[in-house]
């Protein structure tokens, strides 16, 4: 079997992170001080190898950069300072690229420019949306309030209408991503000829696949384990907000103001703590990079925590205004949320940061697959 | 020359520190007066590229290029090609390297200068820059009395000359006495070097001065006036007989140096039963008298009237010699700076001098492999008393080849490793012997033999660093990447060895100060000239031999100690030596290139 080289790889790698790749010399200190590497998955080295020999084929069917939760060891204890943490995750930038059919993903992650001005359209889309095309259908901006004194959200957001459009936009990052996680799958598993896996085992640790999206038991086995809690709040966080506003946003966006021991409420604030929890650790980690793991931050890293920020920032101010009777700022900071969420979730989820959620709990779960792989 | 030069002269002078306190705008001052030169350019003036390059000798037609800077070698092969493209010899071009001259300060900016006027003038500064001879002081100061510094020693006193060797410590022999076999031939290191310990001791022309230090040097070559600090022995040489009664009656004791802290020794002490010479001294920082006043057992102990003298001084001797060489050796890294190997944590995991002592039939498990063990007061030392481990890992490059601590390769690691591995089946047959490498470096005449011996024997040589060891179970856990197998090895060892390292000894600075002589920036002396003058400095009458110049196994420090002697015994025969080269005024130089220009 022939096997193609691209000695351009190299090249390539470093528009999606940064680090002296080429500076390694193949000692293993990375491989070996890594608490996740196993068996038959082991890496940092063996990925750098590849990069080193432009081996493109085999790094794009790889999975273990995928089972990297980045705790920095191997970099700091490198004797080359080649950076092997920053590879993988860089890595996985590129990896989110190759699975990514539509091209999207690479313009995002290696252009700026491209990346800013799709999320300007879409705000921009958003607030024409709210400004124009709604109040011509006669959903419009009014002063009056609730009896209670809450303001009537409903009558220039009305519900039926950012439902449907809530579940367009996820039907559209769910065919995404479920897109590429098929040819994540061929990639992975599927092209291998030498090796193949049952149906019984596919069925057999599919609940590997929910579990590790629940609690990312592997991010956990890092010798710091403070990074997993914080990573985690800001999963649940994100995840209970996300099936609350598109599945149930009926339930959430209510006119009338519900007690605070309503579920309503107490999962809207946990999902916001969660979510300012897990910011603030990773903003202010970014900020001192005392931290190898916040020490390289791609214009990615930084674009998806100020959005989500945002975000965070914008709905709580909107519940303030909404309860408190104030319509004009409750309008203003509810065309702001969308300006921010729409953009975030239609080009971080699919094609950048975001698409983790869904490549890190799969590549477990091929992980499983691979080793209950039996030659062909 | 037919056609008259026109040179472009071009300053490499890097940006931030690299470059130290270089004036280069005094620099270039002198050299626009100059009528061959055509313009002057700077590292920041543009980019250096071939393009640009080659842009600028064909816009001024130029037929010289001269780049003066610290390290100008860096971009000769870009200006090569670019004169090369325009159509010119690229043999027209002259690299003025200020780092190789030695040429750091402001200080030397007359040397500078006299570089830069040899480039214009096309003068080899070699040949127009000759200090002249000054008398010479047949007498030769080595400091440092290992095997670098004995060879130095014994091939000039074999020219019935004058030779004061220093020694820091109370004992000559060095590194080299506390080895048990030397790689690749596993010859008894003790067996090639004693008898040389003894030749000096007992040679008429070796004055051996032990337990001094350099205090200061003054004059020039030919003639050096040192003062050298004697430290008080507190024994008197002359009269001890080396019984030893003194060191079975005192009560103090102190990790053992010659035994790298294996064992312990008595605050009066002989360093080694061979020491030479075979006298004992008292280690101040120890001994109960000199802190408390009271005890004095060894003085009541001792058969020999007055020969022990708690309260002698230290004091100062001056030499007066004509030529130095500095032989001061190595240290080596200090394993505890890495700890994820555990190194003084726990107390099976050894550094690579500790090793060899218990290697060594002279040390103090007569050369069988046991645990280390607590002694009464709690000491960790190594008796015969506890078990012999049976799987014994060794790890290499332990802060060699690493950014983090030293980045130059120790050179010596890997041989002495797999002599380690050897010797471990040699002493325990049944034992299973791991190395985990990452580059093995066995560059030696006999070594890749050695090395292709040494796996034959059966040590598994793993490539593949392990990052970490731990303990578990009352054993060592090593995790390691089998990279030539793809597997990942998780081992348990009984016994750590770490393959440390060599660094420049702590003295190396304020003797290079003291001397004049540059260190590099890893803390080796500088030599003269890489290839053509290893054991030279810039300054006339001081050498460098042996390690203190670079990581060094004993052929090749042996090899430069006499190299060293024989610049001495030259000058010696002579009569003469040459001055430094930093005596010669500009003035001088300009004098002699403009005798020498009509000839070339």
């Amino acid at each position: 079997m022939s096997v193609r080289l691209n000695p351009d790889l190299r090249n390539e790698l470093v528009r999606f992170g940064i680090g002296d790749w080429n500076a390694c010399y193949h000692c293993g200190t990375c491989t070996a001080i890594c608490p996740l590497s196993e068996e038959g998955f082991l890496f940092p080295r063996k990925k750098i190898r590849l990069m080193q020999m432009g081996l493109e084929s085999q790094l794009e069917s790889s999975v273990e950069p995928w089972l990297c939760y980045y705790c920095g060891d191997c970099t700091k204890t490198c004797p080359r300072d080649a950076n092997p943490g920053e590879l993988m995750m860089s890595l996985r930038r590129y990896l989110t690229s190759t699975y990514d059919w539509t091209g999207l993903s690479k313009k995002f992650y290696t252009s700026e420019v491209w990346e800013l001005a799709w999320i300007l359209f879409f705000a921009i889309l958003v607030v024409i949306s709210f400004l124009v095309v709604l109040p011509s259908f006669g959903y419009q901006y009014t002063a009056e309030l609730t009896p209670e004194g809450g303001v009537k959200v409903n009558s220039f957001a009305p519900i039926p209408i950012v439902e449907a459009f809530d579940w367009i936009m996820a039907l559209i990052v769910a065919s995404l991503l479920i897109s590429n996680i098929i040819r994540m799958y061929y990639k992975i598993i599927w092209k291998n000829s030498k090796t193949k896996v049952s149906l019984w085992v596919h069925i057999r640790e599919f609940w590997l696949l929910i579990f590790n999206f629940a609690v990312q038991p592997k991010f956990s086995k890092c010798d710091d384990k403070r990074y997993w809690l914080s990573h985690w709040f800001l999963m649940s966080g994100y995840t209970i907000m996300f099936i609350v506003i598109v599945v149930y946003l009926p339930w959430f966006q209510t006119e009338e103001i519900l007690p605070v021991w309503d579920p309503q409420r107490w999962l809207g604030y946990y999902a916001t703590f969660g979510l300012l929890f897990g910011l603030t650790v990773a903003i202010i980690g970014r900020f001192r990079k005392k931290d190898v793991k916040f020490q390289f931050s791609h214009i990615s890293d930084w674009l998806f925590l100020i959005m989500l920020t945002l975000t965070v920032i914008t709905g709580i101010l909107i519940h303030i205004f909404r309860i408190n009777g104030m319509p004009m700022a409750t309008f203003i900071s509810y065309i702001a949320h969308m300006a921010v969420l729409v953009p975030m979730i239609l080009i971080e989820v699919p094609f950048s940061k975001w698409s983790h959620l869904a490549y890190r709990p799969f590549a477990v779960y091929f992980t499983q697959l691979k080793k209950h792989a039996v030659p062909k | 020359m037919d056609q008259k030069d026109s040179i472009g002269f071009f300053f490499y002078n890097l940006p931030e520190s690299m470059d130290g306190p270089i004036d280069y705008t005094a620099l270039a001052r002198y050299v626009e007066p100059f009528p061959e030169i055509v313009n002057i350019w700077y590292y920041s003036d543009f980019s250096w590229n071939e393009e640009s390059i080659r842009k600028k000798i064909e816009n001024h037609n130029l037929n010289r290029i001269i780049i003066a800077g610290s390290l100008p070698g860096t971009v000769k092969a870009l200006f090569s090609k670019a004169l090369t493209v325009s159509g010119r010899s690229p043999q027209s071009l002259v690299l003025v390297s200020f780092n190789k001259y030695g040429i750091r300060t402001g200080k030397d900016m007359e040397r500078a200068k006299a570089l830069i006027l040899c480039a214009i003038k096309d003068i080899p500064y070699e040949i127009a820059a000759v200090p002249e001879d000054v008398p010479v002081n047949p007498a030769t100061l080595i400091i440092g009395a290992g095997i670098s510094g004995i060879q130095a020693a014994l091939e000039i006193a074999g020219s019935n000359n004058l030779v004061y060797l220093l020694e820091k410590t109370g004992t000559i022999g060095g590194k080299m006495a506390t080895f048990d076999k030397t790689f690749p031939t596993l010859d008894c290191a003790a067996c090639i070097l004693t008898p040389k310990m003894v030749e000096v001791n007992q040679h008429p022309s070796i004055r051996l001065m032990t337990y001094c230090q350099v205090q200061e040097v003054q004059g020039e070559a030919g003639n050096f006036s040192v003062r050298i600090l004697q430290k008080a022995r507190k024994v008197n040489v002359s009269t001890c007989i080396g019984c030893g009664t003194c060191a079975e009656k005192c009560p103090a004791t102190a990790p053992s140096e010659f035994d790298a802290g294996t064992t312990m020794r008595k605050a009066i002490y002989i360093p080694f039963p061979q020491a030479v010479p075979n006298k004992y001294l008292v280690d101040a920082e120890t001994c109960i008298y000199l802190k408390t006043g009271k005890c004095k057992a060894c003085v009541k102990a001792c058969p020999v009237p007055d020969c022990i003298n708690l309260d002698e001084q230290d004091k100062e001797v001056i030499l007066n010699v004509g030529n130095i060489i500095v032989a001061t050796g190595y240290k080596t890294f200090d394993a505890g700076k890495m700890e994820q190997y555990g190194y003084g944590k726990f107390p099976n995991v050894l550094n690579a001098l500790e090793f060899e002592r218990i290697l060594n039939a002279s040390g103090p498990t007569g050369g069988n492999i046991h645990y280390r063990s607590q002694d009464k007061k709690g000491n960790w030392v190594f008796t015969t008393e506890t078990e012999k481990p049976e799987k014994l890992a060794i790890i290499h490059c332990v802060g060699s080849r690493d950014k983090n601590y030293n980045k130059y390769c120790s050179r010596v690691c890997c041989m002495y490793s797999l002599k380690f591995a050897h010797l471990i089946l040699d002493k325990l047959p049944e034992a299973e012997v791991f190395e985990y490498f990452i580059d093995m470096r066995s560059f030696g005449k006999g070594y890749e033999e050695f090395y292709e011996r040494i796996k034959e024997e059966g040590v598994s040589i793993i490539r593949g660093k392990t990052a970490k060891v731990e303990e578990k179970n009352g054993k060592l856990l090593i995790r390691g990447e089998d990279i030539l197998n793809s597997t990942l090895i998780e081992n348990t060892v009984d016994m750590v060895i770490l393959s440390t390292g060599l660094e420049p000894g702590d003295d190396n600075k304020k003797i290079g100060q003291m001397l004049g002589i540059p260190t590099t920036e890893c803390g080796w002396f500088e030599e003269a000239n890489y290839n053509t003058d290893p054991t030279g400095t810039f300054r006339g009458g001081i050498m460098i031999a042996g390690a203190c110049q670079g990581p060094k196994d004993i052929p090749d420090s042996v090899a430069q100690g006499a190299a060293a002697a024989a610049r001495v015994i030259q000058s010696i025969l002579r009569g003469k030596v040459s001055k430094d080269i930093s005596s010669l005024t500009l003035s001088e130089i300009e004098k002699r290139i403009n005798e020498l220009s009509p000839v070339i």
